[in-house]
């Protein structure tokens, strides 16, 4: 840890080993649960999924494509209602595909119920959502995880993809911020 | 039949892959300082696995953004011109770039995107490549980083694909030549 993350980083709440190691497992639980399907369709939410994405795609047997999707929020207030903007759609159509979504973290459930109803009407041949990190006492709608790698508290978390703006965003453990860090 | 069935060689073992990506990191930390708050660029889709373990040995103050591109089809290829599909999520204008490629091929994506970079007002501009095929180049193209020099073959795995498969290969393999002259 440098300097300047151990002075923001409060704790370490998962360290590379534990994600690792959970990562492996949801790799070969899809492994089993997919086993029978040559159309699997893993779709990243950029850009907090990226290295949960990586490292997911690279302990899996079956075979699958990897499409990413960007959104964007439309402003501050509108976080709370979950109307976000899709700034870049998949490359292929997801239709008749088994669409596996792999997002960071799902807080609110607003991005994810939002992604979910969008790519419902696409119709795939099947759909589910694997999530590295669900905060459920934030959870606003209720929303379904298939694959689910931790659940965590309520607290600022950064790193393996998640930062605080745009920092801390390639540490290889998840940490919890220091409340200074985000409340100046 | 297993992708692995269609691997004619293995040209890069996960195990040379994982030293070479950790002293690349190195590299990259002795060029920039914390300061420079070194801004890596990937080009997806194919540099998405390279990124996510190059980071992983980055010591100094970086941030990463994204960018996704796509030919216009036959035609265009020697031009180099592409679409960008999705643009970065912010001003570079003054900023460190370091862009981070899987492959430099022909060259001719990269110069069009360095170019297009660099009208953006950049402090400065480099190119972190995983591989590279000299043998096939084009155009003249400085790169800063480079993992490996490869030969002109088809290569998979680690983030590359043919037709969206074996980007999941945890090492550098040759394709088959049945595979792809289908």
């Amino acid at each position: 840890m440098t300097k300047q993350t151990s002075d923001a980083i409060e704790r370490v709440l998962l360290d590379e080993e534990k994600i690792t190691a959970r990562v492996r497992e949801l790799a070969a639980q899809i492994n089993t649960d997919y086993a029978d399907v040559d159309a699997l369709a893993l779709i990243g939410v950029l850009k907090g999924s990226f290295i949960f994405m990586a490292d997911l795609a690279r302990h899996l047997t079956v075979p699958h494509r990897v499409d990413f999707i960007a959104l964007s929020s439309y402003n501050r207030n509108t976080v709370s209602t979950g109307a976000v903007r899709l700034i870049m759609d998949t490359r292929f159509s997801v239709a008749g595909r088994h669409v596996l979504i792999v997002e960071d973290i799902v807080d609110t459930g607003y991005t994810l119920d939002y992604l979910l109803r969008t790519f419902r009407a696409r119709q795939p041949a099947s759909l589910r959502t694997s999530v590295f990190l669900s905060k459920p006492a934030r959870r606003q709608v209720e929303v379904p995880i298939d694959y689910l790698g931790f659940e965590i508290p309520d607290v600022w978390v950064v790193g393996y993809g998640l930062d605080y703006a745009d920092r801390f965003r390639t540490l290889p453990y998840i940490g919890a911020l220091k409340r200074e860090v985000y409340e100046k | 039949m297993g992708l692995r069935d269609n691997v004619a060689k293995v040209l890069i073992p996960e195990h040379t892959l994982r030293t070479r990506v950790a002293e690349l990191g190195q590299e990259i930390n002795t060029a920039y300082t914390d300061e420079d708050r070194v801004l890596l660029i990937c080009v997806l889709k194919g540099a998405f696995i390279f990124l996510a373990d190059l980071i992983r040995h980055l010591e100094i103050r970086h941030e990463v953004d994204f960018m996704e591109i796509s030919s216009y089809g036959a035609g265009t290829v020697s031009s180099g011109v592409v679409r960008i599909l999705l643009d970065l999520g912010q001003n570079i204008a003054g900023r460190h770039v370091l862009i981070v490629e899987d492959i430099v091929d022909s060259g001719n994506t990269l110069d069009y995107v360095t170019r297009n970079l660099r009208t953006r007002g950049p402090t400065s501009l480099r190119v972190c490549t995983l591989l590279s095929k000299p043998s096939r180049r084009e155009i003249d193209i400085p790169l800063d980083f480079v993992g490996f020099e490869v030969p002109d073959e088809f290569v998979i795995g680690y983030g590359l694909d043919f037709a969206e498969e074996y980007r999941n290969l945890p090492f550098i393999g040759v394709l088959k030549e049945e595979v792809y002259a289908e």
